[in-house]
């Protein structure tokens, strides 16, 4: 019954093969899903594994944030630990001071994000892309002097350590890896998704037309400036709200860890590495990133050399951004990403 | 009121402590104002250039017991010859707009030479010694460190000297024509490329001398340059992207702030003032006191 259809040459718009497309995209997006979600049950696979995942899975959210407003947005956000670190002291402190779940925690700390991120962005998204670059870089390394200054609240430069309260849905604790698995497995499908919609979306449409011509979209009837705040408060937000699953899973926070410019291009080479701009970059990016790093963690402690981690780290970004501009995802899919569909 | 004067008298130690501090701040920035003035490239590697140079005197004073002060021109040298390296491998590449893969591969270079650096000297903080360094001057009732006296000197010759080069010089006038206009430059004969390697190099050379004489004061360590690199941001920025003068100036305001918090408030928090002023240069004025325009 398919065949006449296809030879008489109509669009590939019939049900049938709608259908079989639509099926094969189901299962190309299923099939990763269920695999990560089958890991604790494969018998080879032990916690270091599940471990490395969660990280992956973890790094990938906030990387899907990141390139929000980088990748979509074009604004280069190069403290966006700053939203990490927000995230992850405003649920902290509210749990270990007064009991407050991180299930509430989590949105008072969106809440504050999104202050930050609009005070932020009033003040320097009017300008052109390097001085918001250069004011995220000074919010972000502010934020390291005061966490370390206000010792009572933040724990100073020892950072600040979860209270462990043992297996506990309601403090969002567990002693395994594996239920941490599943929420940020659950994070990565909800951010890809807000991400395809985005990118689909006519805000998304004018996030793209801004970046890639300010004036042209200014010309078009874009309103430039709010925009650009937009986006930059979207993904302040789903930093913090992924900053809430990486306290939760790493149980302590620290300054360098939270605002310091290494955790920031962590935060950034899922996107830069996978793709930026694409909604499978981050993934790929971020599966890639945490993979290196623990061969490279590995190989550091054999041969006894610290820093290798980074070193690859700063290799990959020049490697990417001078032969590969548009990632691996727009190695493997040129068309895709020129229609803008990945 | 003996209160009162011995406040008065902490803030002018205050300020003058940050001037000479601020002098240093100002050769550390006014490599990454020359660079973006001419070529519209920020080099968030900058700090680590600095950082090589404070390593050129750490190995100049530790392995070959001579005075850091004296290695200057060889510190010069060999930085604008990784500076020309990076331009060419990477810089090249992004002249003429301060882009988001540009910022990026600027931190990739950061992050390499960094590590190149921590796998070299290792991670410790490390120090060197020059005649100056842990004496004192008494003036009237305020202590001064050698040490940061000589260094704000060699600041002030290092930025005048760069200042004239580009004034007076037939090389500094094609460095001018290029940071105007760079197609007109080219139109009148001017070779854009070569210029540009010049005027990367010596950004970068700048960076060497400053690091070597920031070294008799202030030890090194592989992250020394990303924690230079904020104050090296400001200074830029509120002295003016561009602008070598307003830079240095820049610099010189950073330090007095800077000190004076330190002094009178809190030292912990010494920088903060200025993430806050930085914040609202940007908001209000980005183009600092004295700015080229950036569009």
């Amino acid at each position: 019954m398919e065949a006449p259809v296809a030879m008489r040459g109509t669009p590939p718009t019939s049900s049938a093969v709608r259908g079989r497309a639509t099926a094969r995209t189901l299962a190309c997006y299923l099939l990763p899903i269920a695999i990560v979600a089958a890991l604790p049950f494969i018998p080879f696979v032990n916690n270091y594994i599940i471990a490395a995942t969660v990280r992956a899975l973890i790094f990938i959210s906030l990387g899907q944030a990141w390139n929000i407003v980088a990748g979509i947005g074009g604004q280069l956000s190069l403290g966006h630990g700053v939203f990490l670190g927000l995230g992850c002291y405003t649920t902290g402190i509210l749990f270990n001071r007064y009991g407050i779940p991180p299930w509430i925690g989590g949105w008072a700390a969106m809440l504050l994000s999104l202050a930050v991120a609009f005070v932020m962005g009033s003040m320097t998204l009017r300008m052109r892309g390097v001085f918001f670059a250069l004011a995220t870089v000074a919010v972000s390394l502010a934020l390291v002097q005061l966490s370390r200054h206000f010792v009572d609240l933040t724990g100073g430069a020892d950072g600040l350590a979860l209270k462990f309260i043992g297996n506990s849905l309601w403090a969002m604790q567990a002693r395994s890896p594996t239920p941490f698995l599943y929420a940020a497995l659950a994070f990565v499908v909800a951010y890809y998704w807000i991400t395809r919609w985005i990118l689909s979306s006519s805000f998304g449409l004018e996030m793209q037309a801004v970046r890639d011509d300010e004036v042209a979209a200014a010309a078009a009837g874009v309103a430039v400036f709010r925009t650009k705040l937009l986006g930059f408060m979207l993904s302040a937000a789903m930093t913090s709200l992924a900053a809430v699953l990486y306290m939760q899973y790493y149980m302590a926070i620290d300054p360098e860890a939270a605002f310091g410019l290494s955790q920031a291009i962590q935060l950034q080479l899922p996107a830069l590495l996978g793709g930026l701009g694409t909604a499978l970059g981050p993934i790929v990016g971020g599966a890639v990133m945490v993979f290196l790093s623990e061969i490279t963690n590995w190989g550091s402690t054999k041969i006894g050399v610290e820093g290798l981690d980074v070193l690859v780290y700063g290799l990959m970004l020049l490697v990417v951004i001078l032969r590969a501009p548009n990632g691996i995802v727009g190695m493997v899919f040129k068309n895709a990403v020129a229609r803008g569909s990945r | 009121m003996a209160g009162i004067e011995a406040v008065l008298l902490l803030a002018l130690q205050a300020i003058l402590s940050g001037i000479l501090v601020g002098g240093v701040y100002g050769v550390l920035s006014v490599g990454l104002s020359l660079a973006f003035g001419v070529m519209r490239i920020v080099n968030f590697a900058h700090g680590e250039l600095v950082m090589y140079g404070m390593y050129a005197g750490v190995i100049a004073s530790r392995n070959f017991g001579i005075d850091p002060l004296l290695i200057l021109p060889l510190s010069f040298l060999l930085l604008a010859l990784v500076g020309a390296a990076q331009y060419q491998i990477v810089f090249r590449h992004f002249v003429g707009h301060a882009t988001l893969q540009q910022l990026l591969a600027a931190i990739g270079c950061a992050l390499v030479l960094q590590m190149i650096a921590q796998i070299i000297f290792g991670a410790d903080a490390r120090t060197a010694t020059s005649t100056f360094t842990g004496q004192y001057v008494v003036f009237g009732p305020f202590f001064l460190s050698q040490a940061q006296i000589v260094a704000f000197a060699v600041a002030v010759a290092a930025t005048l000297g760069v200042e004239l080069m580009l004034r007076l010089t037939t090389w500094g006038k094609a460095v001018r024509a290029v940071a105007d206009d760079l197609e007109a430059a080219e139109v009148v004969g001017v070779n854009s490329t070569s210029v540009n390697i010049g005027a990367f190099a010596l950004a970068s050379g700048l960076a060497g001398i400053a690091g070597t004489v920031l070294v008799t004061y202030f030890p090194t360590s592989p992250s020394v340059g990303f924690s230079l690199m904020p104050i090296i941001i400001i200074a830029t920025t509120i002295g003016g992207l561009g602008s070598i003068g307003g830079t240095f100036l820049g610099g010189i305001f950073c330090g007095v702030i800077q000190q004076v918090t330190a002094m009178m408030w809190n030292s912990a928090l010494q920088d903060v003032p200025l993430y806050v002023l930085l914040l609202l240069f940007i908001a209000f004025r980005p183009t600092g006191f004295f700015g080229v325009r950036s569009e």
